[in-house]
């Protein structure tokens, strides 16, 4: 048997800075966010001032009294501060002429839930900020409970499995959704397993934010709340996509489309079975899961095909 | 050298708040409008629109974000203005502890008011009694010029490298903020002037992109302890620095208002009022007629409520014979008004003379002649030995 050439990764093309953290982190083994946090400077360039919160990413951005695991310019928030401060700190720049590329960097906690009034205001008023959000779908960091973006049926420490409960019961906010009603500058989906895609975005993202508001969703699956295997993690991002439980998709100046098809969708179970929060769910739960996945599919192409 | 003879306008409280800010040239401007406040708020915006001011101008979505917005772009490098009042003061609680641990040079107008629970749409000290905590600098003003000028002093206070703290002005929603008064407001180069001095200091640290900084992380233990301990010495140095600025202040634009606090026929006064804000006003002209009638009292008026002035008002107060302390507030689980219970830390410095704790003011009643001559017979009766009582809710005995 003749063995295939790996085609090389060409997401090297995109990189214009070395990586600007230590090795040997403080993050969970398997944690996409890890290389998330690593990838975005990569991309990006270093000339950019990170806003973060305390959450999964805190233990390194933050970092402890005097020291940090990363050589970016950094400022820490409470929750409900974020896009404020980074619209505080880029009106200044952009003032004295001073070349900065603002990041939020929070989890979805943050994004859909308690910081989210001054995201919907800074991206209403289109400041120059780039938001991410790391989807991992709850609040991981103070030991897994649920947030807006946890999805149906999904047992957490705040929706548990008993004798009654059966996990969340309401389906997750749709947070890209909701920040493309905003009409940013430019917004998208992205996640690890496609990190060309990735990159392309976030170079978009770049250029785009000097027009204005930029918003981006990173799924960012979370080995320890969701029980994966810490070697699993991108292929539950990969997993994602091709079920379009995660469709990737962006929108420039407020026209949305696909930047990923899958041209025959695996069905949810391919992506339940890689993880134990939806161990408990049999037969109807997960149809209703599916059911609620094809739907919002159904919603996001339609807005797609809308602007074809 | 003196300033110049400035502009004399007639207008109200919050049209000065903003005439304040607008002279000291703030670079980005945050503001969300709330009752008693939302002429300023809209005043700043028409000086942006009419290109008298060149600011940053942000219209957030509340309090909250206007505090976080002024508090980054003053780690970045800017002067910065905000302002607010009762619920939104209450909501930026978070920001505010930010902005004071961060040691962001920030200067905040709260026009005062009652805060939330009972929707009390009037004027008070509760909302700034409440923050006091939270690590800024309080200052309290009496009238309009003040206002205006207590703006001026506080930019050349919160961006002293020695300082390096937030600034709080508060004034009487309602009573001063719809008054109109005529102000003299000065030429903005002689404003240049006075805050020049600001310039000639080591520049403070600043977040700049492309250099590996970190603002508000993880401070633990010792890191926390320094921070704090730092922070709490700045607070100290505070109280001088309040005195030195008024000094210099009146030498050059002609108005002295007394640093910390403001003495009023304290000298020779053998029972003394204590009292803030626009009451202050009334308790200087009743002090006028009693003193007719051969009373010997005086006033003095808090202008500094954190850090608290305790070497100057043991200086003024020791050796009288009864105080008298009206609050405007309430100091929830004590009896006693927060000012009142503030100074008794103090008696010890003072002498066991009695103090009498009077909370009148709430929700827009007014601290009248009538409540303060009572105030003046009653301690004026304790300082000679009759009974009295501790704790009196004036409008709750009329």
């Amino acid at each position: 048997m003749v063995e295939k050439t790996k085609k090389k990764s060409r997401v090297f093309n995109y990189f214009c800075e070395e990586d600007q953290f230590a090795g040997g982190v403080a993050w969970c083994s398997g944690c996409p966010l890890e290389l998330t946090a690593r990838f975005v400077p990569k991309v990006l360039g270093k000339n950019m001032v990170f806003v973060g919160t305390p959450g999964c990413a805190a233990p390194v951005l933050h970092g402890q009294n005097v020291g940090a695991w990363h050589r970016l310019a950094y400022m820490a928030s409470v929750m409900t501060g974020v896009p404020s401060k980074a619209t505080g700190l880029t009106r200044y720049y952009n003032r004295i002429g001073q070349d900065a590329t603002v990041v939020c960097f929070t989890g979805d906690g943050c994004a859909t839930d308690v910081g989210f009034q001054p995201l919907s205001g800074a991206a209403e008023r289109n400041e120059k900020i780039i938001y991410i959000t790391y989807d991992n779908e709850g609040y991981m960091n103070t030991g897994n409970q649920r947030s807006s973006a946890t999805p149906l049926g999904a047992a957490t420490t705040t929706t548990p499995v008993g004798k009654i409960g059966r996990g969340k019961t309401t389906v997750s906010k749709n947070l890209p959704l909701v920040m493309l009603m905003h009409r940013p500058a430019y917004m998208a989906t992205a996640t690890l397993s496609h990190l060309e895609d990735f990159a392309k975005k976030l170079q978009k993202a770049k250029e785009k934010v000097k027009k204005g508001f930029v918003y981006l969703h990173v799924f960012s699956p979370c080995p320890v709340g969701w029980r994966i295997n810490s070697n699993m993690s991108i292929e539950v991002c990969r997993n994602a996509v091709r079920t379009n439980y995660f469709p990737l998709w962006e929108a420039e100046d407020g026209k949305p489309r696909f930047t990923v098809e899958i041209a025959n969708p695996k069905p949810i179970t391919e992506l339940t079975k890689l993880m134990r929060k939806f161990s408990h769910l049999k037969e109807d739960g997960l149809a209703e899961l599916q059911k609620a996945v094809d739907e919002r599919y159904a919603l996001v192409k339609s807005l797609c095909d809308a602007y074809k | 050298m003196k300033a110049k003879k400035g502009q004399v306008r007639v207008i109200t409280g919050n049209a000065v708040g903003a005439y304040g800010a607008m002279i000291c040239r703030p670079e980005v401007v945050a503001a969300y409008p709330i009752t008693p406040q939302s002429e300023l708020a809209e005043q700043l915006a028409q000086f942006v629109a009419n290109g008298v001011l060149d600011a940053e101008y942000v219209e957030v979505e509340g309090e909250n974000s206007a505090m976080n917005v002024v508090l980054a772009a003053s780690i970045a490098g800017a002067r910065t203005f905000t302002a607010t009042s009762s619920y939104g003061l209450v909501f930026m609680y978070d920001a505010l502890q930010e902005t004071a641990s961060f040691r962001a040079p920030v200067v905040m107008v709260d026009a005062n008011r009652e805060t939330p629970g009972i929707h009390a749409v009037s004027s008070g000290q509760q909302d700034m009694i409440s923050a006091r905590d939270t690590g800024w600098v309080q200052i309290v003003v009496e009238n309009d010029q003040e206002i205006l000028d207590q703006i001026i002093m506080a930019y050349r206070l919160a961006e002293d490298y020695d300082i390096q703290l937030p600034v709080m002005v508060n004034y009487d929603g309602f009573y001063l903020s719809y008054l109109a008064e005529a102000v003299e407001i000065p030429p903005i180069e002689d404003v240049d002037t006075f805050l020049a001095p600001l310039k000639q200091q080591p520049g403070r640290q600043k977040l700049v992109p492309g250099v590996s900084i970190g603002c508000g992380t993880h401070g633990m233990e010792m890191g926390y302890v320094e921070a704090r301990y730092k922070h709490c010495m700045a607070l100290e140095r505070v109280k001088n620095k309040v005195d030195e600025i008024d000094k210099a202040f009146g030498d050059y634009f002609g108005r002295y208002y007394g640093g910390q606090i403001e003495e009023y026929r304290t000298e020779d006064a053998e029972i003394i009022v204590l009292a803030s804000g626009s009451a202050a006003g009334t308790v200087r002209t009743v002090v006028d007629t009693k003193r007719e009638e051969g009373v010997k009292v005086g006033m003095v008026k808090l202008r500094l409520f954190r850090p608290f002035p305790a070497e100057r008002l043991i200086k003024a107060l020791k050796g009288k014979k009864a105080i008298g302390v009206i609050d405007r507030s309430l100091c929830f689980g004590w009896k006693y008004g927060p000012i009142c219970m503030e100074l008794k830390t103090l008696a010890v410095n003072i002498g066991a003379i009695p103090i009498l704790s009077y909370i009148d003011g709430l929700a827009n009643l007014d601290v009248n002649v009538p409540h303060i001559e009572r105030v003046i017979n009653e301690v004026n009766a304790a300082a000679q030995g009759k009974p009295y009582q501790e704790v009196t809710w004036i409008p709750m005995e009329e």
